[in-house]
């Protein structure tokens, strides 16, 4: 994808991205559509959608109790739950839907294979962490941490909220990136030489798409531990 | 791509604003579409599970507490059961007992009377037949010594004598 290009439009002053644009109303709606039809008929003893949606926010709240302290883990469950839901499916679509233009730019792939998503969402995280420390401990103990264990410790701490933002926001990038870049690798590969390199090419496709959806889902599991840690990091007065 | 993160080259940050506005607004659909009723049923069911441990709890008690009472109510009744058979036993015992000795006594005095009454009668035929003989011997004596001695008449005397025991004993 390097130094193919890239679509863009301009509206009321601010550059925006098409396949960002597009991938991201996807999401979305496949969100949406998720949510809609697996929380019909809500009941005391559940069906099978709304099994399907209570695992999950189980297992969302699972991975913010690991790091966050119980009392405040109700304030941060469905933040969550949407981020892990968001970036989950984010991961996996670009997998089985890639779409481009006639002039080669991608207007439909992983929202998450452009940096400028996940440092979105990873600047959404650093600041929801700040913003809870604040209401939590309010403006003085807040701040006052940065000057833990002692006050030189000031630049090092600034410092460490950078590379959170960026290690946070980047990880998931590359990850995603890579594997989409090299299934195209994989399909470059395959129309090369006809049939043969088509017949060659299908089981390497294959293995590395199933890879691919594991890994999505591993990083948006990691990246909603990370951002958790982050955040209880921010909600205790350091020693 | 990481060359648009560069600044002054065509950064689309305003894909940032997008993302964010998205965000929020799907993180208020999902509470309004399924994160509220769903926690809240959740919760509901927690609830209930744990009044239904407690009534199941209170409920095992009070079972347990019925089969003390039924349990002591039946050793009650058997104990009952068992003076009421031992009191019909001494009954039975003392009523047998009476019967015998009631009977014993009968038997005694309709064994004495009995007695009594053969003893009377034998006492009457003896007197009676002392005096049927002594009869017989008047009357046969008188007959003797009125007739003479005769073949006809020692025939008609045995025949008058027997013609006579059959009146006596008609009589």
């Amino acid at each position: 994808m390097n130094g193919e290009p890239v679509s863009t439009f301009q509206f009321l002053g601010l550059t925006f991205s098409t396949a960002n644009i597009v991938a991201g109303s996807v999401v979305f709606l496949l969100v949406v559509a998720v949510i809609f039809f697996t929380s019909r008929k809500l009941a005391m003893k559940p069906t099978k959608g709304q099994n399907f949606l209570e695992w999950l926010i189980d297992f969302t709240n699972g991975i913010l109790k690991g790091s966050i302290p119980a009392g405040d883990v109700g304030k941060f469950g469905l933040w969550g739950f949407t981020l892990f839901l968001f970036l989950f499916l984010s991961n996996e679509i670009g997998l089985f839907i890639q779409v481009a233009t006639r002039s080669g730019a991608t207007i439909m792939r992983s929202p998450t294979s452009d940096p400028i998503v996940t440092l979105t969402f990873s600047l959404m995280t650093m600041m929801l962490a700040q913003f809870a420390g604040v209401m939590k401990l309010g403006y003085k103990a807040h701040f006052t941490n940065y000057l833990k264990p002692f006050v030189f410790w000031l630049p090092i701490s600034i410092f460490e909220e950078f590379t959170n933002f960026l290690t946070l926001g980047l990880r998931i990038f590359g990850v995603i990136f890579s594997g989409e870049m090299l299934l195209g690798v994989i399909w470059n590969l395959a129309v090369s030489h006809g049939i043969v390199t088509m017949i060659v090419a299908l089981p390497i496709e294959m293995a590395w798409q199933g890879f691919s959806a594991f890994l999505g889902a591993i990083q948006a599991f990691v990246f909603v531990t990370l951002s958790s840690v982050y955040i209880s990091q921010k909600l205790e007065v350091e020693g | 791509m990481l060359s648009h993160l560069v600044i002054g080259q065509m950064l689309y940050y305003g894909d940032t604003i997008f993302y964010v506005i998205s965000f929020v607004l799907l993180m208020w659909i999902i509470k309004v579409l399924a994160w509220g009723p769903v926690t809240k049923m959740m919760q509901e069911r927690a609830d209930k599970i744990s009044n239904d441990i407690d009534s199941a709890e209170k409920s095992r008690n009070d079972a347990a507490g019925l089969v003390q009472k039924r349990e002591a109510a039946l050793a009650n009744s058997r104990s009952e059961a068992q003076t009421i058979v031992n009191t019909a036993k001494t009954n039975g015992q003392q009523q047998r007992e009476q019967i015998v000795t009631q009977a014993q006594a009968d038997v005694q005095t309709l064994k004495q009377n009995a007695q009594k009454d053969i003893e009377q009668e034998r006492q009457d035929a003896l007197s009676d037949a002392r005096n049927d003989v002594a009869d017989l011997s008047i009357e046969i004596a008188s007959k003797i010594i009125q007739r003479e001695l005769k073949a006809d008449d020692q025939k008609a005397l045995i025949d008058s004598y027997i013609e006579g025991l059959g009146k006596q004993h008609e009589s």
